[in-house]
């Protein structure tokens, strides 16, 4: 199968996504529900339109493996900073959070990225620092994946939603459809978990921000299927078996 | 069921569930630390238990007790841990109790490290603690096959009254793949109805449950019982899987786990560039698929065979005992948390055949 090439991707973003112009993004929600992807993604889909100076902060003290860190390389030749331990501490499971990010939150002269754990459990380490945040300033998207076990329904979502803004003290300002089952993606798993979105944004009045999969899977998707903002993916977390020119 | 898209270590703990397995008992550790917090959530739900001890020596001997109740029993940990509970294990063994032992193994020795690895291979399958006994030990290489091998293991340790393992590297725990369950936890035998638990000796004798035999000949007559069962294992239970074995391959690769996936991506590149490499899987690793092995690695056309590792080279010692000294063993590893890539192992191969 022919590959879209990235700047078909960009093409197929550019035009609806200029909804998320917040100088802060805070990616959080379910564990698991693909927050690293979308965020690295989102990093290099903003520093390819030029969006620079831009910083990355790897956020996630609960994972210790496909941690945004492991995409570093190709954020550091995007010409994005990443904020992520150094030397050996990178590969620990240590709760450990650098000044930078703080800093990297005051400064208003660049835009930065929040990739936060998964759950209430991951958004807590938010909390210290939810004062610095001022209201129009950030965007907190909920990245929700409806395959996942306790966000496959409106209730849990709701649930969901509820415990990482008490844990993290910052409100979500919108959602972002992120289902998918890796490899096994295909277009009725993107617009079966776009459903789910629309509902779970109506019980909670949150706009749906954008919808993200894989180039591949969109490329079988009409236009008008979809009403909303998208994010082509490219895999940045591959595993050690998945060859970087298979995988887009 | 549809599938759902789960990590490894909440998928382990939810086949454990669905396996009837609604006891348990663990210590957390990286790099599996998520299925107790699946646990603690999901077995009350489904009237289980899961009691946190305070050390993975602790761990040990609470399975140990638990055992003997005939209960559907387990644990889970990463290999410092592991280590912990030999001496129960050894001791779980000895007084023939099922229970099931899920490591997902990380860089050692010592404290090593928490990034994956398959070091563990001789304590797995050679025993681990003290005394004549072995581990029947299972290798998944995919989150499905995890949650397939995790439901076999309580059917297996109560089959033959042994303790059974679930060898998985961290990344089998850590990652996450798309997978589907039985749709209901299975009914599992009522131990009222089983011949030897400590069920209360109401209106029979005490049964006693025991490793301890002073008469050397008791002792003995035990051993060569344990013996007996891991003979019938050998028989009965070796498993493996054949990836693009052919008539025309070069090189027969011998690999377990998440490495047999990397394994199966170079042997797909190299295919399409016209060298034929084959795959043979071990999923027991304990039985060992010796006979299995030596089959395929004395056909004519194979010229190595060669065992790809993340360890220094554990695996390839039983790869070398089945091929007998009849074609060239080669081994190729990496370790302490760093995962060959499909370049590296290629390379090798082309070395192998005098191509690089």
């Amino acid at each position: 199968m022919k590959l879209v090439t990235l700047s078909k991707a960009l093409e197929m973003a550019e035009h609806k996504l200029s909804s998320l112009e917040k100088r802060i993004l805070i990616f959080a929600g379910g564990y698991g529900s693909g927050k690293t992807e979308v965020a690295v993604n989102y990093a290099a889909y903003l520093a390819r339109l030029g969006h620079l100076p831009l910083t990355i902060v790897d956020l996630d003290i609960v994972n210790p493996y496909f941690r945004s860190r492991e995409a570093a390389k190709p954020m550091i030749a995007l010409g994005v900073r990443v904020v992520m331990p150094a030397g050996e501490h990178c590969s620990a499971d240590l709760p450990i959070i650098l000044p930078e990010v703080k800093g990297a939150i005051e400064n208003q002269d660049e835009r930065v990225i929040l990739d936060v754990g998964g759950d209430d459990v991951g958004a807590r380490v938010m909390s210290s620092m939810a004062d610095a945040f001022h209201k129009d300033d950030y965007e907190m998207l909920f990245v929700l994946n409806a395959n996942r076990p306790f966000t496959s329904d409106v209730k849990g979502c709701m649930k969901m939603k509820a415990e990482i803004e008490a844990s993290c003290r910052l409100q979500f300002t919108g959602i972002v459809s992120n289902t998918h089952l890796i490899d096994e993606t295909v277009k009725e798993t993107v617009l079966d978990g776009m459903k789910l979105a629309r509902e779970f944004s109506q019980e909670s009045g949150l706009p749906l921000k954008f919808v993200s999969a894989k180039v591949k899977v969109f490329e079988n998707i009409q236009p008008e299927e979809i009403d909303c903002a998208i994010l082509p993916l490219e895999r940045f977390m591959l595993k050690p078996w998945e060859l970087e020119s298979k995988s887009r | 069921m549809a599938k759902i898209l789960m990590k490894g270590n909440e998928a382990i703990g939810e086949a454990a569930v669905r396996a009837g397995g609604l006891h348990y008992f663990a210590y957390p550790i990286t790099p599996q630390s998520e299925v107790g917090e699946y646990l603690v959530k999901r077995l009350p739900e489904v009237g289980g238990v899961f009691v946190q001890a305070e050390s993975e020596v602790a761990v040990g001997n609470m399975l140990f007790g638990a055992a003997a109740s005939g209960k559907r029993v387990f644990t889970t940990s990463s290999s410092p841990g592991i280590s912990l509970m030999q001496e129960a294990i050894s001791y779980i063994a000895g007084a023939h109790l099922p229970a099931v032992f899920i490591n997902i193994v990380r860089g050692g020795p010592g404290l090593g490290g928490i990034l994956p690895a398959q070091s563990d291979y001789f304590q797995a399958t050679k025993g681990g603690g003290h005394g004549d006994y072995r581990l029947l030990v299972l290798a998944p290489s995919t989150v499905q096959e995890a949650v397939d091998l995790v439901m076999l293991a309580f059917d297996l340790a109560h089959k033959y009254l042994n303790p059974v393992m679930v060898l998985g590297d961290g990344m089998i725990g850590q990652m996450m793949e798309a997978v589907e369950f039985p749709e209901s936890i299975k009914e599992t035998d009522d131990p009222m109805t089983m011949d030897w638990p400590a069920t209360g000796c109401e209106g029979r004798d005490p049964r006693i449950i025991k490793s301890l035999y002073l008469d050397p000949q008791a002792l003995e007559k035990n051993s060569f019982a344990l013996a007996d069962k891991y003979k019938k294992m050998k028989e009965e239970e070796v498993r493996y899987e054949l990836y693009k074995v052919k008539d025309d391959c070069q090189v027969l690769l011998i690999s377990y786990g998440t490495m047999a996936r990397i394994c199966q991506t170079v042997i797909d590149e190299m295919e399409e560039e016209g060298v034929s490499v084959g795959l043979l899987r071990p999923i027991t690793l304990f039985p060992f698929p010796e006979n299995e092995i030596r089959e395929q690695a004395w056909k004519e056309n194979i010229r190595a065979v060669l065992s790809v590792e993340m360890s220094t080279g554990q695996m390839v010692e039983d790869v070398d005992k089945a091929v007998q000294g009849r074609k060239p063993v080669e081994f190729y590893g990496r370790t302490g948390g760093i995962v060959p890539s499909p370049e590296e192992v290629k390379d090798y191969i082309l070395k192998i055949l005098g191509k690089k």
